[in-house]
Protein backbone atom coordinates (compact mmCIF):
# COMPACT_ATOMS: atom_id res chain seq x y z
CA UNK A 1 0.00 0.00 0.00
CA UNK A 2 1.26 3.68 -1.22
CA UNK A 3 1.86 6.12 2.11
CA UNK A 4 0.92 9.73 2.00
CA UNK A 5 1.98 11.89 4.75
CA UNK A 6 -1.05 13.26 6.48
CA UNK A 7 -0.29 16.52 5.27
CA UNK A 8 2.03 17.80 2.14
CA UNK A 9 5.74 19.46 2.61
CA UNK A 10 6.36 18.56 6.58
CA UNK A 11 8.52 15.12 6.03
CA UNK A 12 9.95 12.85 3.97
CA UNK A 13 8.54 9.39 3.55
CA UNK A 14 11.62 6.84 2.36
CA UNK A 15 11.16 4.29 -0.02
CA UNK A 16 12.85 2.11 2.26
CA UNK A 17 10.28 1.34 5.16
CA UNK A 18 12.79 0.80 7.82
CA UNK A 19 14.39 4.06 7.04
CA UNK A 20 13.39 6.60 9.40
CA UNK A 21 11.84 9.81 8.01
CA UNK A 22 13.24 13.43 7.95
CA UNK A 23 11.47 16.65 8.99
CA UNK A 24 11.63 19.67 6.10
CA UNK A 25 13.14 22.42 7.46
CA UNK A 26 15.32 25.63 6.13
CA UNK A 27 18.20 27.22 6.86
CA UNK A 28 18.03 31.27 6.10
CA UNK A 29 20.66 32.43 3.53
CA UNK A 30 21.72 35.35 5.88
CA UNK A 31 22.19 34.15 8.77
CA UNK A 32 21.78 30.77 9.04
CA UNK A 33 18.92 30.21 11.57
CA UNK A 34 17.18 26.67 11.15
CA UNK A 35 13.48 26.51 11.07
CA UNK A 36 10.27 24.42 11.27
CA UNK A 37 8.61 23.65 9.40
CA UNK A 38 9.85 25.34 6.51
CA UNK A 39 9.76 29.29 5.71
CA UNK A 40 10.87 31.80 2.87
CA UNK A 41 11.67 34.89 5.57
CA UNK A 42 13.88 34.58 8.35
CA UNK A 43 12.56 34.76 11.53
CA UNK A 44 15.69 36.00 13.11
CA UNK A 45 17.12 38.51 10.74
CA UNK A 46 14.00 38.96 8.67
CA UNK A 47 15.86 38.06 5.15
CA UNK A 48 14.06 36.95 2.86
CA UNK A 49 14.93 34.00 1.45
CA UNK A 50 15.68 30.06 2.56
CA UNK A 51 16.88 26.74 1.59
CA UNK A 52 15.63 23.77 2.04
CA UNK A 53 16.93 21.48 4.13
CA UNK A 54 16.08 17.96 5.49
CA UNK A 55 15.97 17.26 10.12
CA UNK A 56 16.57 14.48 12.48
CA UNK A 57 15.76 11.74 12.62
CA UNK A 58 17.27 11.76 15.96
CA UNK A 59 16.31 14.63 18.55
CA UNK A 60 16.33 15.26 22.61
CA UNK A 61 13.72 15.36 24.80
CA UNK A 62 13.09 19.25 26.04
CA UNK A 63 9.38 18.23 27.84
CA UNK A 64 6.77 15.84 27.59
CA UNK A 65 3.07 14.73 28.86
CA UNK A 66 1.24 11.62 28.42
CA UNK A 67 -2.58 12.56 27.29
CA UNK A 68 -5.50 11.11 28.93
CA UNK A 69 -7.44 12.16 25.58
CA UNK A 70 -8.00 10.20 22.37
CA UNK A 71 -6.37 11.50 19.59
CA UNK A 72 -6.91 14.13 17.49
CA UNK A 73 -9.17 15.67 19.95
CA UNK A 74 -11.43 12.62 19.97
CA UNK A 75 -11.95 12.22 16.31
CA UNK A 76 -9.53 8.82 16.39
CA UNK A 77 -11.15 7.04 19.47
CA UNK A 78 -8.74 3.68 18.93
CA UNK A 79 -6.15 5.75 20.56
CA UNK A 80 -7.28 6.53 23.90
CA UNK A 81 -4.08 8.25 25.30
CA UNK A 82 -1.02 9.07 23.75
CA UNK A 83 2.39 10.53 24.99
CA UNK A 84 3.13 14.33 23.36
CA UNK A 85 6.56 16.51 23.80
CA UNK A 86 8.90 18.83 22.36
CA UNK A 87 12.10 17.58 21.09
CA UNK A 88 15.09 19.95 20.32
CA UNK A 89 16.80 18.52 16.99
CA UNK A 90 20.95 19.23 16.97
CA UNK A 91 20.28 21.92 14.02
CA UNK A 92 18.01 23.96 16.60
CA UNK A 93 14.57 23.81 16.18
CA UNK A 94 12.50 22.65 18.55
CA UNK A 95 9.54 20.53 17.17
CA UNK A 96 6.39 19.19 18.97
CA UNK A 97 5.14 15.77 18.34
CA UNK A 98 3.65 12.73 19.27
CA UNK A 99 5.60 10.17 21.32
CA UNK A 100 5.69 6.22 21.14
CA UNK A 101 5.18 4.58 24.45
CA UNK A 102 4.24 4.93 27.62
CA UNK A 103 4.32 7.66 30.68
CA UNK A 104 7.17 5.76 32.57
CA UNK A 105 9.32 5.52 29.04
CA UNK A 106 10.09 9.08 29.14
CA UNK A 107 12.31 11.35 30.50
CA UNK A 108 13.49 14.54 29.93
CA UNK A 109 17.09 14.92 28.12
CA UNK A 110 16.73 11.55 26.75
CA UNK A 111 17.53 10.93 23.02
CA UNK A 112 14.54 10.03 20.68
CA UNK A 113 14.17 9.03 17.24
CA UNK A 114 11.65 10.08 14.38
CA UNK A 115 9.43 7.16 13.06
CA UNK A 116 6.62 6.97 10.95
CA UNK A 117 2.76 5.97 12.13
CA UNK A 118 -0.09 4.08 9.97
CA UNK A 119 -3.52 6.10 10.39
CA UNK A 120 -5.12 4.04 8.15
CA UNK A 121 -6.18 4.03 4.92
CA UNK A 122 -7.65 7.33 3.15
CA UNK A 123 -10.45 6.60 0.76
CA UNK A 124 -8.09 6.14 -2.59
CA UNK A 125 -6.98 3.21 -0.68
CA UNK A 126 -3.13 4.89 0.29
CA UNK A 127 -1.62 4.62 3.53
CA UNK A 128 -1.76 7.94 5.32
CA UNK A 129 1.16 8.37 7.79
CA UNK A 130 1.96 10.83 10.57
CA UNK A 131 5.37 10.74 12.12
CA UNK A 132 6.47 10.04 15.65
CA UNK A 133 9.31 10.41 18.22
CA UNK A 134 10.15 7.08 19.56
CA UNK A 135 12.87 6.53 22.28
CA UNK A 136 16.27 5.48 21.39
CA UNK A 137 16.88 1.95 22.12
CA UNK A 138 13.03 0.83 22.14
CA UNK A 139 11.73 -2.08 20.03
CA UNK A 140 10.19 -1.34 16.96
CA UNK B 1 1.75 54.90 26.19
CA UNK B 2 -0.38 55.96 29.44
CA UNK B 3 -4.00 55.85 28.57
CA UNK B 4 -5.12 59.22 29.77
CA UNK B 5 -8.17 60.52 30.59
CA UNK B 6 -10.23 57.19 30.49
CA UNK B 7 -12.87 55.60 33.58
CA UNK B 8 -15.14 52.57 33.17
CA UNK B 9 -18.82 53.94 32.96
CA UNK B 10 -20.43 50.50 33.22
CA UNK B 11 -19.58 46.76 33.52
CA UNK B 12 -22.27 44.18 33.07
CA UNK B 13 -22.08 40.27 32.45
CA UNK B 14 -24.19 37.12 32.33
CA UNK B 15 -22.73 34.46 34.60
CA UNK B 16 -20.39 31.86 32.57
CA UNK B 17 -21.97 28.46 32.54
CA UNK B 18 -24.07 26.20 29.81
CA UNK B 19 -26.56 27.86 27.99
CA UNK B 20 -27.86 25.12 25.39
CA UNK B 21 -31.64 27.07 25.11
CA UNK B 22 -30.20 30.62 24.37
CA UNK B 23 -27.94 32.19 21.39
CA UNK B 24 -24.52 34.73 21.62
CA UNK B 25 -27.16 37.24 20.75
CA UNK B 26 -29.26 36.69 23.74
CA UNK B 27 -26.48 36.15 25.90
CA UNK B 28 -24.73 39.85 24.24
CA UNK B 29 -28.01 41.34 24.88
CA UNK B 30 -28.25 40.47 29.15
CA UNK B 31 -24.44 41.53 28.99
CA UNK B 32 -24.69 44.83 27.35
CA UNK B 33 -27.92 46.25 29.01
CA UNK B 34 -26.72 45.23 32.09
CA UNK B 35 -23.60 47.91 31.15
CA UNK B 36 -25.73 49.88 29.99
CA UNK B 37 -27.67 50.07 32.87
CA UNK B 38 -24.65 50.08 35.21
CA UNK B 39 -23.53 53.22 33.42
CA UNK B 40 -27.05 54.79 33.80
CA UNK B 41 -26.72 55.28 29.83
CA UNK B 42 -28.66 53.79 26.55
CA UNK B 43 -26.79 52.91 23.11
CA UNK B 44 -27.61 56.54 22.08
CA UNK B 45 -24.67 57.88 24.24
CA UNK B 46 -21.95 55.35 22.70
CA UNK B 47 -20.08 56.29 20.31
CA UNK B 48 -18.35 53.15 19.56
CA UNK B 49 -18.45 49.47 19.97
CA UNK B 50 -15.63 46.61 19.78
CA UNK B 51 -16.99 43.56 19.65
CA UNK B 52 -14.91 40.11 20.78
CA UNK B 53 -15.86 36.77 19.43
CA UNK B 54 -13.99 33.99 18.50
CA UNK B 55 -16.68 31.57 16.62
CA UNK B 56 -16.47 31.46 13.19
CA UNK B 57 -19.82 33.41 12.69
CA UNK B 58 -20.05 35.29 9.89
CA UNK B 59 -21.20 39.28 11.32
CA UNK B 60 -22.65 37.74 14.09
CA UNK B 61 -20.97 40.70 16.41
CA UNK B 62 -22.84 43.67 14.25
CA UNK B 63 -26.03 41.40 14.21
CA UNK B 64 -25.77 41.03 18.29
CA UNK B 65 -25.04 44.76 18.43
CA UNK B 66 -28.33 45.07 16.94
CA UNK B 67 -29.80 43.89 20.02
CA UNK B 68 -28.70 46.55 22.06
CA UNK B 69 -30.36 49.02 19.18
CA UNK B 70 -29.57 50.46 16.16
CA UNK B 71 -27.99 53.82 16.26
CA UNK B 72 -25.41 53.67 13.28
CA UNK B 73 -22.36 53.99 15.76
CA UNK B 74 -19.14 52.66 14.62
CA UNK B 75 -18.86 47.73 15.31
CA UNK B 76 -15.70 46.64 14.81
CA UNK B 77 -14.98 42.82 15.37
CA UNK B 78 -11.97 41.94 17.35
CA UNK B 79 -10.23 38.24 17.69
CA UNK B 80 -7.02 37.44 19.52
CA UNK B 81 -8.42 34.05 20.84
CA UNK B 82 -8.20 33.85 24.37
CA UNK B 83 -7.45 37.46 24.78
CA UNK B 84 -10.07 38.86 22.57
CA UNK B 85 -12.27 40.56 25.68
CA UNK B 86 -9.51 41.97 27.15
CA UNK B 87 -7.78 43.50 23.47
CA UNK B 88 -11.63 44.34 22.86
CA UNK B 89 -11.27 46.51 25.80
CA UNK B 90 -7.88 47.86 24.83
CA UNK B 91 -9.53 49.68 21.61
CA UNK B 92 -12.36 50.65 23.72
CA UNK B 93 -10.35 52.76 26.30
CA UNK B 94 -7.92 53.93 23.17
CA UNK B 95 -10.44 54.59 21.22
CA UNK B 96 -11.77 57.56 24.06
CA UNK B 97 -8.25 58.20 24.83
CA UNK B 98 -7.48 59.17 21.32
CA UNK B 99 -10.75 61.39 21.31
CA UNK B 100 -12.02 59.87 18.62
CA UNK B 101 -14.83 58.52 21.29
CA UNK B 102 -16.32 60.08 24.45
CA UNK B 103 -17.53 57.03 25.30
CA UNK B 104 -16.86 53.43 24.09
CA UNK B 105 -17.97 49.84 24.66
CA UNK B 106 -16.34 46.66 24.69
CA UNK B 107 -18.91 43.21 24.40
CA UNK B 108 -17.32 39.80 24.02
CA UNK B 109 -19.69 36.54 23.82
CA UNK B 110 -19.13 32.99 23.04
CA UNK B 111 -20.49 29.54 23.26
CA UNK B 112 -18.03 27.46 23.67
CA UNK B 113 -20.71 24.36 24.18
CA UNK B 114 -21.04 25.30 20.64
CA UNK B 115 -17.62 24.99 19.27
CA UNK B 116 -16.57 22.14 17.12
CA UNK B 117 -19.88 20.55 17.48
CA UNK B 118 -20.66 17.44 14.72
CA UNK B 119 -17.24 18.97 12.62
CA UNK B 120 -14.95 16.22 12.11
CA UNK B 121 -12.57 17.80 9.56
CA UNK B 122 -10.12 20.32 9.79
CA UNK B 123 -10.69 23.41 11.20
CA UNK B 124 -9.84 25.45 8.28
CA UNK B 125 -5.92 25.51 6.86
CA UNK B 126 -4.36 22.33 6.39
CA UNK B 127 -1.82 22.49 9.06
CA UNK B 128 -4.39 22.01 11.44
CA UNK B 129 -4.25 18.35 10.51
CA UNK B 130 -1.20 18.15 11.57
CA UNK B 131 -1.16 20.47 14.92
CA UNK B 132 -4.63 18.92 15.86
CA UNK B 133 -3.03 16.39 17.67
CA UNK B 134 -1.65 18.37 20.41
CA UNK B 135 -4.48 19.65 22.50
CA UNK B 136 -4.45 23.22 24.42
CA UNK B 137 -4.32 20.74 27.83
CA UNK B 138 -1.11 18.94 26.24
CA UNK B 139 0.37 22.51 25.73
CA UNK B 140 -0.06 23.80 29.05
CA UNK B 141 1.24 20.17 30.67
CA UNK B 142 4.80 20.36 28.74
CA UNK B 143 4.93 24.05 30.66
CA UNK B 144 4.24 21.99 34.18
CA UNK B 145 6.57 19.11 33.39
CA UNK B 146 9.14 21.30 32.42
CA UNK B 147 8.81 23.45 35.27
CA UNK B 148 9.16 20.39 37.84
CA UNK B 149 12.50 19.38 36.10
CA UNK B 150 13.63 22.63 36.26
CA UNK B 151 12.82 23.88 40.13
CA UNK B 152 11.29 21.06 41.90
CA UNK B 153 7.49 21.95 41.79
CA UNK B 154 5.12 19.15 42.69
CA UNK B 155 1.95 18.60 41.50
CA UNK B 156 0.51 19.73 44.76
CA UNK B 157 1.43 23.42 44.26
CA UNK B 158 -0.20 22.96 41.46
CA UNK B 159 -3.59 21.86 42.78
CA UNK B 160 -2.91 24.47 45.91
CA UNK B 161 -3.45 27.17 42.95
CA UNK B 162 -6.89 25.61 41.45
CA UNK B 163 -8.08 24.31 44.52
CA UNK B 164 -7.98 28.44 45.70
CA UNK B 165 -9.51 29.49 42.61
CA UNK B 166 -12.13 27.14 43.46
CA UNK B 167 -12.88 28.63 46.37
CA UNK B 168 -12.38 32.31 45.11
CA UNK B 169 -15.64 31.15 42.60
CA UNK B 170 -17.93 30.17 45.82
CA UNK B 171 -17.48 33.76 46.87
CA UNK B 172 -18.42 35.47 43.34
CA UNK B 173 -21.96 35.37 41.57
CA UNK B 174 -20.80 35.08 38.60
CA UNK B 175 -18.37 32.34 38.60
CA UNK B 176 -19.87 29.13 36.54
CA UNK B 177 -17.50 27.48 39.15
CA UNK B 178 -18.98 27.35 43.15
CA UNK B 179 -18.81 25.00 44.87
CA UNK B 180 -20.56 23.90 48.05
CA UNK B 181 -17.98 23.32 49.57
CA UNK B 182 -14.05 24.39 50.89
CA UNK B 183 -12.09 22.39 47.55
CA UNK B 184 -8.91 20.59 49.07
CA UNK B 185 -5.49 20.11 47.57
CA UNK B 186 -6.48 16.10 47.67
CA UNK B 187 -9.75 16.69 45.98
CA UNK B 188 -7.81 18.58 42.65
CA UNK B 189 -5.20 15.69 42.57
CA UNK B 190 -8.01 12.48 42.90
CA UNK B 191 -9.73 14.31 39.59
CA UNK B 192 -9.25 12.69 36.81
CA UNK B 193 -6.01 12.85 35.20
CA UNK B 194 -6.43 14.92 31.82
CA UNK B 195 -2.61 15.15 30.50
CA UNK B 196 0.21 14.47 33.26
CA UNK B 197 0.22 16.61 35.25
CA UNK B 198 -2.59 18.01 35.07
CA UNK B 199 -5.89 16.62 36.47
CA UNK B 200 -9.65 17.73 35.64
CA UNK B 201 -9.60 19.92 38.29
CA UNK B 202 -6.56 22.08 37.22
CA UNK B 203 -8.37 22.89 33.91
CA UNK B 204 -10.83 25.53 33.13
CA UNK B 205 -14.44 24.96 31.85
CA UNK B 206 -15.07 25.35 28.30
CA UNK B 207 -17.66 28.07 28.76
CA UNK B 208 -21.03 29.91 27.46
CA UNK B 209 -21.18 33.26 28.45
CA UNK B 210 -20.62 37.53 27.50
CA UNK B 211 -19.74 40.31 29.06
CA UNK B 212 -19.89 44.27 28.79
CA UNK B 213 -17.59 47.30 29.64
CA UNK B 214 -18.20 50.68 28.74
CA UNK B 215 -15.57 53.50 29.28
CA UNK B 216 -16.08 57.33 28.99
CA UNK B 217 -13.64 60.02 29.34
CA UNK B 218 -13.18 60.69 33.08
CA UNK B 219 -14.83 64.00 32.75
CA UNK B 220 -18.16 62.59 30.94
CA UNK B 221 -17.98 59.71 34.03
CA UNK B 222 -17.32 62.20 37.07
CA UNK B 223 -20.65 64.23 35.84
CA UNK B 224 -22.54 61.81 35.37
CA UNK B 225 -21.60 59.54 38.48
CA UNK B 226 -20.55 61.92 41.38
CA UNK B 227 -21.50 59.27 43.85
CA UNK B 228 -19.07 56.55 42.35
CA UNK B 229 -15.07 55.84 43.31
CA UNK B 230 -13.50 56.28 39.79
CA UNK B 231 -12.13 53.29 38.24
CA UNK B 232 -9.47 53.96 35.33
CA UNK B 233 -7.47 52.07 32.94
CA UNK B 234 -3.57 53.55 32.95
CA UNK B 235 -2.08 51.37 30.44
CA UNK B 236 -2.84 48.27 28.35
CA UNK B 237 0.19 46.74 26.49
CA UNK B 238 -0.35 44.19 23.44
CA UNK B 239 2.52 42.10 22.06
CA UNK B 240 2.66 39.17 19.95
CA UNK B 241 5.94 36.59 19.88
CA UNK B 242 9.39 37.88 19.72
CA UNK B 243 11.43 35.35 18.37
CA UNK B 244 14.09 33.57 20.25
CA UNK B 245 15.91 29.90 19.41
CA UNK B 246 13.03 26.60 20.86
CA UNK B 247 10.95 28.56 19.63
CA UNK B 248 7.81 26.09 18.16
CA UNK B 249 6.28 27.22 15.22
CA UNK B 250 4.04 24.46 14.87
CA UNK B 251 1.52 22.81 17.51
CA UNK B 252 -0.74 24.86 19.77
CA UNK B 253 1.51 27.78 20.64
CA UNK B 254 0.99 29.99 23.62
CA UNK B 255 4.61 31.35 24.41
CA UNK B 256 7.61 32.00 24.71
CA UNK B 257 6.13 32.70 28.47
CA UNK B 258 8.85 35.55 28.41
CA UNK B 259 5.97 37.07 26.41
CA UNK B 260 4.35 37.64 29.42
CA UNK B 261 7.14 39.66 31.27
CA UNK B 262 7.40 42.01 28.40
CA UNK B 263 4.06 43.01 27.92
CA UNK B 264 3.54 42.99 31.62
CA UNK B 265 7.07 45.79 31.97
CA UNK B 266 6.02 47.69 29.01
CA UNK B 267 2.63 48.07 30.59
CA UNK B 268 4.06 49.08 34.76
CA UNK B 269 6.43 51.72 32.40
CA UNK B 270 3.45 53.26 31.14
CA UNK B 271 1.56 53.38 34.25
CA UNK B 272 4.16 54.57 36.41
CA UNK B 273 4.02 51.91 38.81
CA UNK B 274 5.21 48.73 39.21
CA UNK B 275 4.13 44.89 40.88
CA UNK B 276 4.69 46.34 44.63
CA UNK B 277 2.48 48.57 44.08
CA UNK B 278 -0.45 46.64 42.56
CA UNK B 279 -3.14 45.22 44.44
CA UNK B 280 -4.96 42.38 43.12
CA UNK B 281 -4.44 40.11 39.80
CA UNK B 282 -6.82 38.85 36.89
CA UNK B 283 -4.26 36.29 35.31
CA UNK B 284 -4.57 33.48 32.37
CA UNK B 285 -5.29 30.68 34.31
CA UNK B 286 -6.73 28.09 32.12
CA UNK B 287 -4.11 25.76 33.69
CA UNK B 288 -3.05 25.90 37.28
CA UNK B 289 0.27 25.91 36.33
CA UNK B 290 0.11 28.95 34.02
CA UNK B 291 -0.90 31.18 37.27
CA UNK B 292 2.62 29.87 38.86
CA UNK B 293 4.55 30.89 36.08
CA UNK B 294 2.85 33.95 35.87
CA UNK B 295 3.50 35.32 39.36
CA UNK B 296 7.03 35.03 38.44
CA UNK B 297 6.87 36.74 34.46
CA UNK B 298 4.67 39.35 36.29
CA UNK B 299 7.23 40.37 38.62
CA UNK B 300 5.51 39.39 41.73
CA UNK B 301 8.27 37.38 42.86
CA UNK B 302 11.55 36.36 41.67
CA UNK B 303 12.31 33.57 39.13
CA UNK B 304 11.65 30.08 40.50
CA UNK B 305 10.26 31.51 43.66
CA UNK B 306 6.13 31.39 42.82
CA UNK B 307 6.32 28.16 44.73
CA UNK B 308 7.12 29.70 48.01
CA UNK B 309 4.09 32.46 47.46
CA UNK B 310 1.58 29.18 47.46
CA UNK B 311 3.08 27.98 49.96
CA UNK B 312 2.69 31.00 51.79
CA UNK B 313 -0.57 31.67 51.01
CA UNK B 314 0.21 34.96 49.29
CA UNK B 315 -1.73 35.06 46.45
CA UNK B 316 -5.37 34.12 48.16
CA UNK B 317 -7.55 36.30 49.46
CA UNK B 318 -6.63 37.80 52.35
CA UNK B 319 -2.97 37.53 50.73
CA UNK B 320 -0.10 40.18 49.55
CA UNK B 321 -1.15 39.73 46.53
CA UNK B 322 -4.39 38.36 45.72
CA UNK B 323 -4.81 36.32 42.25
CA UNK B 324 -7.91 35.95 40.83
CA UNK B 325 -10.27 36.75 43.20
CA UNK B 326 -13.19 35.81 41.03
CA UNK B 327 -12.04 32.66 40.33
CA UNK B 328 -10.68 33.05 37.44
CA UNK B 329 -10.44 31.23 34.32
CA UNK B 330 -10.79 27.85 36.71
CA UNK B 331 -13.87 28.54 38.21
CA UNK B 332 -15.56 31.63 37.27
CA UNK B 333 -15.01 30.50 33.68
CA UNK B 334 -12.93 30.86 30.46
CA UNK B 335 -15.66 31.53 27.08
CA UNK B 336 -12.89 33.05 25.33
CA UNK B 337 -14.77 36.36 23.65
CA UNK B 338 -16.46 37.79 26.81
CA UNK B 339 -13.20 36.12 28.88
CA UNK B 340 -11.28 39.76 29.18
CA UNK B 341 -14.46 41.56 29.72
CA UNK B 342 -15.64 39.49 33.02
CA UNK B 343 -12.14 39.86 33.97
CA UNK B 344 -12.24 44.05 34.13
CA UNK B 345 -15.92 43.38 35.21
CA UNK B 346 -14.13 42.26 38.70
CA UNK B 347 -11.06 44.63 38.65
CA UNK B 348 -14.58 47.13 38.95
CA UNK B 349 -16.05 45.40 41.75
CA UNK B 350 -13.24 45.52 43.56
CA UNK B 351 -11.39 48.82 42.82
CA UNK B 352 -15.09 50.42 43.55
CA UNK B 353 -14.94 48.48 46.82
CA UNK B 354 -18.22 46.64 45.56
CA UNK B 355 -16.73 43.00 45.58
CA UNK B 356 -18.66 41.49 49.18
CA UNK B 357 -16.82 38.71 50.50
CA UNK B 358 -14.07 38.85 48.32
CA UNK B 359 -13.43 42.15 48.57
CA UNK B 360 -9.95 43.21 48.86
CA UNK B 361 -9.48 45.69 51.34
CA UNK B 362 -8.48 49.20 50.43
CA UNK B 363 -7.83 47.92 46.75
CA UNK B 364 -6.91 50.90 44.39
CA UNK B 365 -5.09 49.51 41.75
CA UNK B 366 -5.60 46.06 40.09
CA UNK B 367 -3.85 43.96 36.73
CA UNK B 368 -5.74 42.00 34.26
CA UNK B 369 -3.77 39.53 31.79
CA UNK B 370 -4.37 37.31 28.89
CA UNK B 371 -2.51 35.47 26.65
CA UNK B 372 -3.98 34.13 23.45
CA UNK B 373 -3.00 30.93 21.01
CA UNK B 374 -1.15 31.88 18.22
CA UNK B 375 0.03 33.46 20.37
CA UNK B 376 -0.09 36.73 21.83
CA UNK B 377 -0.47 38.80 25.48
CA UNK B 378 -2.24 41.33 26.57
CA UNK B 379 -2.00 43.11 29.75
CA UNK B 380 -3.96 46.24 31.69
CA UNK B 381 -3.21 47.94 34.44
CA UNK B 382 -5.85 49.73 36.69
CA UNK B 383 -6.28 52.24 39.64
CA UNK B 384 -9.14 54.09 41.10
CA UNK B 385 -9.49 57.30 42.54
Amino acid sequence: MPRVAIEAGFFTIPDDPAEPPRLLGSRCQACGEVFYPRRFVCAKCLHEGSDDIELGPRGTLYTWTYVHVPLFAKKDGSVDAYGVGQIDLPEGPRVQSILVGGPEDFAIGMELELELESLGPDKAGDDVVIYRFRPVGEGR
Amino acid sequence: MKIDGVAVAGAGMVRFGHYPDRTVADLAREAGLAALHDAGMTLADVDEAFVGYIQPAAMIGIKAMKELGLTGLPVTHIENASATGLVAFREAAWAVASGRAEVAMAIGFDKMSDMGRGSTSSRGTGRDQLDSTILPAAYFALWAQRRMHDYGTTPETFAAIAAKNWNHGALCPWSDRQPDHEVTVAEVLASRMVSTPLTAMMACPADDGAACVIVASTEWVRAHQPDRRIVRPVASTLRSESYSLGHTFLGPVVGPATMSRDTAFLAYEEAGFGPDDVHLALCHDAFANEELEYYELLGFCPEGEGDRLVAEGATKLGGRIPFNTDGGLLARGHPAGPTGLAMVHEVVQQLRHEAGDRQVEGARTALAHLVGGGSICTVSLFESE
